[in-house]
């Protein structure tokens, strides 16, 4: 335990300075080049500049960058994250809020994508250069080349609009439930999301988990599994996919990590009301306490994806240590 | 052949073609050897690279890797032809019957499980042992190899022993369940040569206690003075000569065979004796499209028309004496 | 190919045949032949090219007339003769507009895939070849500019610099938010490129022909450009070759989202308005998503294929 601690503090404190950069260099920029508070009550008429002093006062956009900046890291230390300008809620219940609806399809879409690369991927390798290995190849090169989010457009107009089998916006009817159930409801209009976004990751995955596979199969001790009597199945499952998963898995958590990346094409063609959505907004309107708090997860969830895949790969592979 | 002596043949491989077929070309890495192995006999597979000799071992146990595929031929183990069998059949064989040991034995080893998970699985797959009773025999198998503490390195990962205590692990693989024939491809090439000294003592020690035939390959004709009883020399996919040790080195027939004895550095001759390092001409030929007739023809100094149009068959010049050359017989050694 | 290559000692041109019979590119060439894939991806990417280049011979209308409205079969109005592909909401020919936008696309994916290899270049072969210590930064710098997921980032970057450009001087600049576009693109887009042409520098740096060019008293940066640097190109040719379709693939999810430049026609901008009128005309939605995919397979296929010729493996 105590070397993985200890791996683990040292990896935070390299994180902190990287951390207060680029959140620093993300506060000054968003607010050097205008006030989110004039943008917004540029638009609104009959508004008196005490008015909009006021307002400016509540929010805090009068005092000077350099302060806005420490005291927001100030208060990110008892998890205030500040109030939206434009939404007026707290910016924390909104990541939550959102952030719920995004990991929804991300996780769906990461499990999904996994299991079904490692079957693809293994198939694939097994049967290196015949024809499922070239079609399982060529359809993945094919997937990754297509935009995903025409694809999302194309899944909406045969789904929604001709079959009209699934919903085409929103997390959750506004109306009336699926079937009277809210979960089933929710996974209903779960689906042709988290298609799209299988769309995004399964190419990936499942050529990383082919080629790695290769790797393995070439090696010496598996043709001396086989030539110790074990089955096949045996050696392919056991064997030669222990070995050659470490890369697919710290794939996985990096794309876990970087989930948000994904989600504005995917929530805008979806109007899925997730932290991608949000987000595309916050800019728009340099909102930047929300896109201060999106920022943050986003580096701080790279942090811990790409702490947990080098932690992975430790427990996978006996030959790494931690340094 | 009569079935009492047939039946002291542990080992007949007749007319084996193993053939890759490659983007390049089809490589005839094995095309037509016949052989045998009797009971409890040290058998050395002599070659240059590229000659058959890993393939034939992969052909006997059926393991030849994608895009190989035995073509043709016979393998006779004790009385059954193994290209007949099934493949469940066969992985009742691989391990228990014929095992085999590789050539790398920092690459024959699972890196992410334990000696001792590795062995004991084999072991539990080819005998109904439980979990205790296989780890016992492990060890013990580990002791009969000369594995210092063997206890310890149970529990350890390949990645913590060192080369010669790795190949020492694989032999012990190989003999969990009493095979009665080791194929064993070219063991100790990639070990430091005090520890090849090492392997070849046990290996004829395992040999006296355990009482298998060894197919042992190799390029070293040096180890095939030390260990074989008899030996196969093998040139492009082909039989060049087939005898006894002794004869081999006191009587070879084949050119090949010649120039494979006389390449071999000499420590005892005089001073005034000593001469240049003998090489064999030219070079491996092209396994895709190898040279008409006797394949060894571009390189042999004796050969004539007739080596290259026609192929040798092999012949039995003397009892136990096989040579598949036009000339065998007749050739007087320059040296 | 002819190249002048002037001798350090002799000051005098030196004509070097690079095509020669059987040379490393010739067999290069003959086995990107080989391979259908390979010319499938090159033709798919020159008849893009064509497309825009010869846009004005090839469209119809102007991409901004508007004149369907009047005379033609107004909005939202379905392939037919005249208008091939139909026409959008604002009632362009959606057909020209298609030509046009290619025109946006092969400058945003050329230009990227340029400017990110040359960043990618200079910095992978500074840390390769100078090693130690400035090796070590480099390449910490490298790899956290590769964690970062982009597309966020360069979100946010464009939008600053949308707003902030317009005020400073730049604003005079056209098609400037274009060029936002590429810079920011290329910005993010050169580590890969950094890495490898690190490995390859590292592993050229000690290779005799350079001991050999220095010891004829070549400087650093001549060894750089004239030796390593022609060795080093292959593996980093494939990696551009992708660049040029992830490139386009950004800047039409960048227009989709609304951030693109408004001067220009984009393919990702046709699907922005496509998507909220996919009711009523579906056909819209239809056309820019398959150049796109078009383009982008195109360029994986070359880079697939041009790294097999490039890269001779056993397949078996």
């Amino acid at each position: 335990m105590k070397p993985l601690l200890r791996y683990i503090t040292r990896r935070i404190l390299f994180f902190i300075p990287l951390f207060i950069g680029v959140t620093a260099l993300t506060f000054f920029m968003v607010n050097a080049i205008g006030d989110p508070v004039e943008m917004m009550l540029a638009e609104v008429p009959g508004v008196s500049q005490r008015q909009i002093e006021m307002v400016k006062k509540f929010f805090g956009t009068d005092l000077p960058i350099a302060l806005r900046y420490f005291k927001w890291l100030a208060n990110l230390l008892h998890l205030d994250l500040g109030v939206s300008i434009y939404k007026g809620k707290p910016v924390l219940n909104l990541l939550s809020t959102y952030g719920a609806q995004t990991l929804k399809i991300q996780l769906a879409s990461l499990a999904i994508s996994l299991i079904l690369s490692i079957f693809l991927g293994v198939t694939a390798a097994v049967n290196q250069n015949t024809k499922k290995d070239t079609a399982i190849m060529s359809l993945s090169l094919l997937c990754r080349s297509i935009p995903g989010f025409w694809l999302g457009l194309i899944l909406i107009l045969v789904f929604s609009n001709w079959l009209m089998f699934f919903p085409s916006y929103g997390a959750l009817s506004s109306k009336e439930y699926l079937f009277g159930s809210r979960f089933l409801d929710e996974l209903w209009h779960m689906v042709l999301p988290t298609l799209m976004l299988i769309f995004f990751d399964l190419p990936a995955f499942t050529l990383l988990m082919r080629s790695s596979m290769v790797d393995v199969l070439r090696e010496d001790y598996i043709l001396a599994a086989r030539a110790s009597g074990l089955g096949k199945k045996t050696v392919i499952w056991k064997h030669a996919l222990k070995n050659a998963i470490a890369p697919v898995i710290a794939y996985a958590s990096y794309t876990f990590g970087v989930m948000i990346a994904s989600s504005p094409v995917t929530e805008t063609v979806f109007t899925w009301p997730g932290v991608g959505f949000l987000f595309v907004d916050a800019i728009t309107n340099l909102d930047y306490p929300i896109i201060m708090g999106v920022i943050l997860i986003l580096v701080v969830s790279v942090f811990i994806a790409s702490l947990v895949a080098d932690i992975l790969y430790v427990i996978i592979d006996p030959r790494i240590k931690l340094e | 052949m009569s079935e009492t002596q047939s039946s002291e043949k542990l080992l007949k491989v007749e007319n084996l073609v193993t053939y890759f077929y490659t983007s390049s070309g089809v490589v005839k890495a094995v095309d037509d050897i016949t052989f045998d192995i009797k009971r409890g006999e040290v058998v050395g597979l002599v070659g240059e690279s590229g000659s058959g000799k890993s393939v034939t071992c992969l052909s006997i146990l059926r393991t030849v890797p994608r895009p190989g595929k035995i073509v043709g031929g016979k393998i006779i183990f004790k009385g059954s032809n193994l290209l007949e069998k099934s493949e469940t059949e066969m992985q009742k064989i691989r391990g228990k019957e014929i095992s085999m040991i590789f050539q790398n034995p920092a690459f024959s080893l699972n890196p992410i499980c334990t000696i001792g998970e590795q062995l004991v699985e084999i072991l539990r797959w080819h005998t109904g042992l439980n979990k205790e009773e296989a780890a016992e025999r492990v060890i013990k198998l580990l002791k009969a190899v000369k594995l210092p503490d063997p206890e310890r390195r149970f529990n350890q990962y390949p990645h913590e022993l060192s080369g010669g205590m790795k190949q020492r692990v694989v032999i012990a693989r190989a003999l969990l369940c009493n095979p009665s024939l080791l194929l064993a491809d070219e063991p100790t090439t990639n070990v430091d040569t005090t520890v090849q000294a090492q392997l070849l003592n046990l290996l004829n020690d395992l040999k006296r206690d355990f009482g298998m035939a060894i197919l042992f390959v190799t390029h070293d004709m040096g180890i095939v003075a030390q260990l074989t009883n008899r030996v196969i020399v093998l040139y492009c996919g082909k039989v060049c000569e087939i005898a006894d040790t002794e004869t081999i080195f006191s009587e070879a027939r084949h050119p090949y065979t010649k120039a494979l004895i006389s390449s071999v550095p000499r420590f005892d001759y005089k001073v005034s004796q000593r001469q240049k390092l003998k090489v064999i001409e030219g070079s491996i030929p092209d396994p895709i499209s190898p040279p008409s007739g006797c394949r060894f023809h571009p390189r042999c100094s004796y050969a004539d028309a007739v080596c290259k149009s026609k192929v040798p068959e092999p012949r039995e010049l003397e009892p136990g004496h096989i040579v598949a050359c036009h000339h065998a017989g007749e050739i007087k050694w320059s040296d | 190919m002819l190249i002048r290559r002037y001798d350090l000692k002799l000051k005098s041109p030196i004509k070097i045949r690079i095509f020669k019979e059987n040379s490393f590119w010739d067999l290069a060439w003959k086995r990107f032949k080989r391979k259908k894939l390979g010319l499938i991806g090159l033709s798919l990417v020159l008849m893009i090219t064509v497309m825009g280049i010869f846009a004005p011979l090839l469209a119809l209308y102007d991409p901004n007339d508007q004149s369907a409205l009047i005379y033609g079969p107004g909005s939202y109005a379905p392939p037919s003769l005249a208008h091939p592909l139909g026409t959008d909401r604002f009632g362009f020919d959606v057909y020209s507009r298609i030509l046009y936008g290619a025109r946006t696309a092969l400058i945003v994916g050329i230009l990227t895939a340029i400017l990110s290899s040359i960043i990618g270049i200079m910095i992978g072969a500074i840390a390769g070849f100078l090693g130690g210590q400035t090796d070590e930064i480099l390449m910490r710098f490298t790899e956290a500019f590769m964690l970062v997921p982009s597309f966020v980032v360069i979100l946010f970057l464009v939008r600053i610099f949308n707003i902030l450009s317009p005020k400073t001087f730049l604003g005079q600049i056209p098609l400037l938010n274009l060029w936002i576009i590429i810079f920011v693109l290329a910005v993010f887009d050169w580590p890969p490129i950094a890495r490898v042409a690190r490995s390859q520098f590292l592993k050229l740096k000690d290779q005799e022909f350079v001991e050999a060019a220095r010891c004829l008293g070549a400087s650093n940066w001549r060894i750089i450009f004239n030796h390593v640097l022609p060795n080093a190109l292959p593996p980093i040719a494939v990696l551009s070759a992708l660049e040029v379709g992830n490139a386009i693939l950004s800047e039409a999810m960048i227009s989709f989202l609304g951030f693109g430049d408004p001067h220009v026609i984009s393919w990702g901008q046709m699907l922005t308005f496509a998507a909220q009128d996919m009711q009523v005309a579906p056909w819209v939605v239809i056309a820019p998503g398959v150049f796109i995919f078009l383009m982008i397979l195109g360029s994986n296929l070359l880079a697939e294929s041009l790294s097999d010729a490039l890269n001779p493996r056993l397949k078996e």
